[in-house]
């Protein structure tokens, strides 16, 4: 009895999926709008009149970069030697800690500094954007 | 129908890429070839995914500005078709989960009036409509490679390689998605008159 229901049943499905499969075989073809290619070709123009991309200047930036880094792993190495375990084990701070803190503090300013008064030359100087 | 959507001749295939290379020799005009002769596959492939006119041809332009600036990624091993429809897939895609498609109300068509054939017809028409329009409602995972699936004449290895799935996982997921749909259109099943069905569809969207 069961065995012939479940061939009734995937008779059924096959019936179904052959339905499903006759359906959505036969969509029917949508014709592009005439000036379909037109527009296309129109925004492929605008965007081959628009000059490439200005390549990020690595040679100018790769400096700067490099000082970070610098900074900042000399900053970290100062702060593991002098402080990290004092800041781990007690609330206050270390007098070793506070004395990187400020360091790190008047290194940040300067570079802060540093890049308003190049902001504000190449602003200036006519040429917007940051590069 | 769809073979001339889909299929491309070997002809087609060298002006594909003599157009390719001559867009990449800084030919702009080159690349109109490539619009017409893609045009409609790439829109009817917008179409299903969305079901709205509009929308598919904004999306189908879409997807030829993107051909248009990943043109040199196209590595020429792989056939040009292959290369355009993935990428168009993928355009397809992330527009409708920016945008998805809103389901659209099943009574746009007017009250037939005439008589009984062209009623059958319109039930016939609406119907499969109905299950067209099934498909959108789908999980993605399950949408996708149906729609492919048929864009590609039921071809299972080229839908894969547009979806970039092993060919395995693209038939499981079409077995899934045949399940869900069977689940929503029982009475799919043979025997039935379209009118019969039709009315059953009515009754289900009534108390869905």
């Amino acid at each position: 009895m069961k065995p012939a229901k479940t061939q009734q049943e995937s008779a059924g499905s096959f019936r179904i999926d052959a339905e499903i499969d006759r359906v959505l075989a036969t969509e029917e073809e949508l014709i592009p709008s005439s000036g379909f290619m037109a527009s296309v070709m129109e925004r492929v123009q605008e965007e081959s009149a628009v000059p490439p991309p200005i390549p990020f200047p690595w040679k100018r930036a790769i400096p700067g970069i490099l000082l970070a880094a610098g900074v900042f792993g000399w900053g970290g190495f100062e702060f593991v030697r002098s402080g990290l375990p004092a800041t781990l084990t007690l609330p206050h701070l270390s007098a070793g800690y506070e004395h990187s803190v400020e360091s790190a503090g008047w290194v940040a300013m300067a570079l802060g500094v540093s890049l308003v008064s190049w902001l504000l030359s190449r602003r200036l100087a006519g040429r917007g954007g940051l590069l | 129908m769809t073979t001339t959507l889909t299929s491309a001749t070997p002809k087609s295939a060298a002006d594909d890429l003599a157009d390719v290379e001559r867009v990449l020799a800084g030919e702009v005009r080159a690349f109109e070839g490539i619009v017409r002769r893609w045009q409609r596959p790439l829109v009817n492939m917008a179409w299903r995914y969305c079901r709205d006119r509009g929308r598919a041809e904004e999306m189908a332009q879409e997807a030829f500005i993107r051909a248009w600036r990943g043109l040199a990624q196209w590595r020429r091993e792989g056939s040009f078709s292959t290369w355009l429809f993935a990428l168009a897939a993928n355009v397809y895609r992330s527009e409708l989960k920016r945008f998805p498609t809103e389901t659209l109300p099943l009574d746009e068509a007017p009250e037939p009036a005439g008589p009984a054939s062209q009623q059958r017809e319109l039930e016939e028409q609406r119907r499969c409509e109905a299950l067209r329009r099934a498909l959108l409602a789908l999980p993605p995972r399950y949408r996708e490679p149906v729609i492919l699936y048929y864009f590609h004449e039921q071809d299972v290895a080229a839908a894969a390689r547009n979806l970039g799935l092993p060919e395995g996982t693209l038939k499981a997921r079409l077995s899934r998605a045949r399940a869900l749909l069977r689940q929503r259109f029982p009475q799919l099943e043979g025997g039935k008159d379209a009118m019969e069905v039709a009315a059953m569809e009515r009754g289900k969207e009534v108390t869905d």
